[in-house]
């Protein structure tokens, strides 16, 4: 890799240029969440004390600040409630426009945003299933030591269910 | 005693795409505050907030303050330091100031914001945009500042209140012509409700015109407490009577309503009641129109008009020149664009110029006037209230 007008930069892994987050242990306490990505299981933080699902995972409960956390299983289908497409500014790192969106809702545990992958233009609609879907992402070179180690990656869209 | 805090001096650089620094933008920023008002010395200036959201990823430059006031010729002894809030850095920025006077701590403040969001090259500008959202979970999921978030919430507003795009329309038509007089601002042409109807799509339902631009540029204004106030300005005093600022919730995942904005009323809530007044009091009012969507439902959640009914608000001229609240009258950021930390000083250059009366659209005898700002996943609003007296 070169990196155009930094000569020195030739090779190196800059963090603040990484579309995704560490998922190291060294570099993230909630690490769990992506080992249970790679297995297929879309998961979350529960308090054992209060009950709470906060989402995203948490170090700590947000409704009773208790640090007493287990990971729990959320569901990985969910219905599509609003869709749209990006047809300009689609960030580098996220395929040729269009760039699909949708708010799902995620079986009643909560609505949020994700990207749609594996979707033709104009394919998906209010009301629609989506499913979880994982894919590899670039792995992060980590100094272990005097070792650099290849951290390997995933992150999570979801698709339609055909 | 009570302290009053004073606006007494507001300049901008031009916004656009521009040529030059960070560092340039801020100089032509002071240099405009300076020439607003000849009687201020800004070697009077006591305190320095500095607001810029994006100049450790776009100029590659923290502590950024003393290098601001080492530009602007000033040398502060109370404060000197940078805020950063994305979208609302300035307002904030603005709030910390004006509580610093009011409670002593300084006498005489600048408030400085502004950005270089071009690169030389570009797709840098929308790579950096996904450090605006909660990176590690929307942003990795390709949400920057967010076009298709504010398409969601546009969606959503017309299926629940039958708002239309011809509504939408009318805020880019409404601000454009007001940017037309603002020589200031990044767009200096206005535009037609034909061509803002076949205008080219970016997430749908918003077109090109219905979404602000990436702008340089910085803005400054200088706040005093009102004693000194009264002896560095002939102009008529403008008085900050209250301030808030509310945050809900910052990931999708936790937002508790989409058409609703629960920290905008919980903000404009506090605001009116800190400055005594309320919603029916405002005489003109400088909206975050990021997106014109945005500029309709702020049109309800601030109270100017009933849930749902910003729409035809809109279409019937209500927040234009000559309605019951006159909105974004130097353009917005439609018209003006929207260097981030720059845009809650620009709303507050207008508000004082609009209560002193001197603006160039001017509301007649406008007493009370609004800022208000979004940031980020809509998670988190700011509003300030300005008024001809003291609360």
């Amino acid at each position: 890799m070169t990196t155009p007008g930094i000569s020195i930069l030739e090779g190196r892994y800059m963090v603040t240029m990484d579309l995704f987050p560490q998922q190291s242990k060294e570099f993230n306490q909630i690490y769990p969440f992506y080992q249970y990505l790679r297995e297929g299981r879309l998961t979350t933080t529960k308090c054992k004390d209060c009950s709470a699902e906060p989402f995203p995972p948490r170090v700590m409960c947000p409704e009773c600040y208790s640090t007493n956390m287990e990971w729990v299983d959320w569901p990985t289908t969910a219905t599509v409630v609003e869709v749209t497409e990006e047809v300009v500014g689609v960030p580098l790192g996220f395929g040729r426009a269009p760039l699909i969106h949708a708010l799902i809702d995620l079986e009643g545990k909560k609505n949020f945003f994700v990207r749609i992958i594996n979707c033709q233009a104009g394919e998906l609609k209010a009301g629609d299933k989506v499913k979880l879907a994982v894919f590899d992402v670039d792995p992060v070179p980590q100094d272990m030591g005097r070792e650099v180690v290849e951290i390997p990656r995933v992150f999570y869209a979801f698709e339609p269910v055909k | 005693m009570e302290r009053n805090v004073c606006v007494i001096a507001g300049g901008m650089s031009k916004w656009g795409v521009r040529e030059g620094s960070q560092r340039d933008f801020f100089q032509e920023a002071a240099k405009a505050c300076y020439n607003d008002n000849p009687q201020l010395n800004p070697k009077d200036i006591d305190g320095l907030l500095v607001a810029s959201a994006y100049t450790e990823r776009t100029s590659y430059q923290t502590h950024l303050a003393p290098l601001v006031a080492e530009y602007a010729g000033i040398k502060p002894k109370n404060i000197c330091a940078r805020v950063e809030l994305l979208c609302a850095s300035g307002s904030s920025a603005i709030i910390l100031g004006y509580s610093m006077i009011k409670s002593g701590q300084a006498d005489i403040v600048m408030i400085a914001g502004g950005e270089k969001l071009y690169t030389p090259q570009k797709w840098e500008v929308f790579y950096s945009e996904l450090a605006s959202v909660d990176h590690d979970w929307d942003g990795a999921q390709g949400l920057g500042l967010p076009p298709p978030v504010f398409a969601m919430v546009a969606k959503q507003h017309m299926k629940q209140f039958g708002t239309k795009k011809e509504h939408l329309a009318r805020i880019s038509v409404k601000n454009r012509r007001n940017s037309a007089t603002n020589p200031q601002a990044q767009f200096q042409k206005p535009v037609t409700m034909e061509e803002v109807m076949g205008a080219k799509m970016i997430v749908e339902p918003l077109t090109l015109f219905d979404c602000c631009p990436i702008t340089d540029g910085a803005a400054a204004v200088v706040l005093a407490v009102e004693e000194k106030a009264k002896t560095m300005t002939d102009k008529p005093l403008v008085y900050i009577r209250g301030t808030a600022q509310a945050s809900v919730n910052n990931m999708s995942a936790n937002m508790p309503t989409w058409t609703t904005w629960e920290a905008l009323k919980i903000a404009a809530a506090q605001a009116y009641r800190k400055s005594k007044i309320e919603a029916k009091d405002v005489d003109v009012a400088m909206t975050h129109d990021c997106f014109t969507i945005s500029e309709i439902i702020e049109m309800e959640d601030l109270g100017f008009c009933k849930k749902g009914e910003g729409g035809s608000f809109v279409a019937d001229g209500q927040n234009d020149l000559g309605g019951r609240v006159p909105t974004n009258t130097d353009g917005g950021l439609l018209g003006c664009g929207h260097p981030f930390g720059g845009t809650g000083i620009r709303q507050g250059i207008e508000v004082m110029k609009q209560l002193r009366g001197d603006a160039t659209q001017q509301v007649p005898g406008a007493k009370i006037g609004l800022t208000h700002n979004l940031s980020g996943f809509i998670a988190a609003h700011t509003v300030l209230i300005y008024g001809r007296e003291a609360a």
